[in-house]
């Protein structure tokens, strides 16, 4: 495949064959004390997934200092933002089913999910909100790269909550071309879902190890 | 943080790339303590460009975590001693 003129796509054959086993089989061996993403017959699923919303409390640095030599930061930021959410964490648990599906009409791989309490009751998509990541995802939801509809699963036949993916062929050819002109080693298509899900997991606060990164390399 | 000896706060020479449409910054290249995490390079840049969001990745076809330390990044993709992080603005929409 000529590297310029990939369009940063993959066909459903190169999802299905390629990239979700290698995804699949890298975050099993390398994201241990995750449960793992399930092959469903068309679809990636991996299901109640749980989120404690105190887990994603990002503290926030001060960007200034990254210029000083210097950086004796006062820890107490760290407690102040632990302490601020504290009480919301007796809300209990939300778990989350999330499920990577091939788009037809946009030859790229989408995320759908849902949210529920333990008690079984959906989350609303302001509830929902509350569980991101705060650094990312407001990056990430106020921006062009990607945003939430509410939308039919193709398979489930339900309305599910879907990152639209207008965006991610162009940002999957930076993300892969760069790579691969520095590399010379040409499109590893079975390495697109490892690349997309270190974007798209940021949104909804699944981290991609860097292990499963560096072992595209090691391979 | 304090309790760390100051040899794990070694430095990080990162250097950053523009690519697609974004700006060249006068000034592309940054000592970084080793222990600070990603959201500092994600900040500068989106201050330095008066952007609200910036596509920040590696070379690695990788898009790290804010809360990755730039001292993991660097050990594992660092190449020629320096963490070389591109960036772009915006895309085609749609």
């Amino acid at each position: 495949m000529d590297l310029f003129s990939w369009d940063g796509t993959l066909s459903y054959k190169e999802f299905a064959v390629a990239a979700a086993p290698t995804f699949v089989h890298k975050w099993e061996r390398l994201n241990s004390s995750s449960p793992s993403w399930i092959w469903m017959e068309g679809y990636l699923s991996l299901d109640n997934f749980c989120l404690l919303p105190s887990s994603h409390q990002e503290s926030l640095f001060d960007a200034n200092l990254i210029q000083k030599e210097v950086n004796e930061e006062e820890t107490i930021d760290d407690d102040d933002a632990t302490l601020v959410h504290s009480n919301k964490s007796y809300d209990g648990a939300h778990y989350y089913d999330f499920h990577i599906v091939y788009s037809a009409s946009y030859r790229v791989p989408a995320l759908y999910f849902r949210g529920y309490c333990c008690d079984g009751r959906p989350l609303m998509l302001n509830e929902i909100e509350k569980d991101l990541p705060s650094c990312s995802a407001k990056v990430l939801l106020e921006s062009k790269w990607s945003f939430i509809t509410l939308e039919e699963h193709p398979y489930m036949n339900r309305p599910w909550y879907k990152l639209h993916p207008c965006g991610t062929s162009e940002w999957m050819k930076l993300l892969f071309l760069s790579d691969a002109v520095m590399a010379k080693n040409g499109l590893a298509i079975d390495q697109y879902l490892v690349s997309w899900f270190s974007v798209v997991g940021q949104v909804v606060g699944l981290r991609t190890p860097i292990k499963m990164v560096k072992s595209i390399h090691d391979n | 943080m304090a309790t760390e000896s100051p040899s794990s706060v070694r430095k990080v020479v990162v250097q950053l790339k523009a690519t697609a449409d974004a700006p060249i910054l006068k000034q592309n290249k940054f000592k970084i303590p080793g222990n600070d995490k990603f959201v500092k390079v994600i900040d500068f840049l989106r201050r330095q460009l008066h952007r609200e969001t910036v596509f920040v990745y590696i070379n690695s076809a990788f898009s790290p975590n804010p809360d990755e330390l730039i001292i993991d990044l660097f050990n594992n993709f660092g190449v020629d001693g320096k963490l070389l992080v591109n960036y772009a603005c915006s895309v085609a929409w749609g």
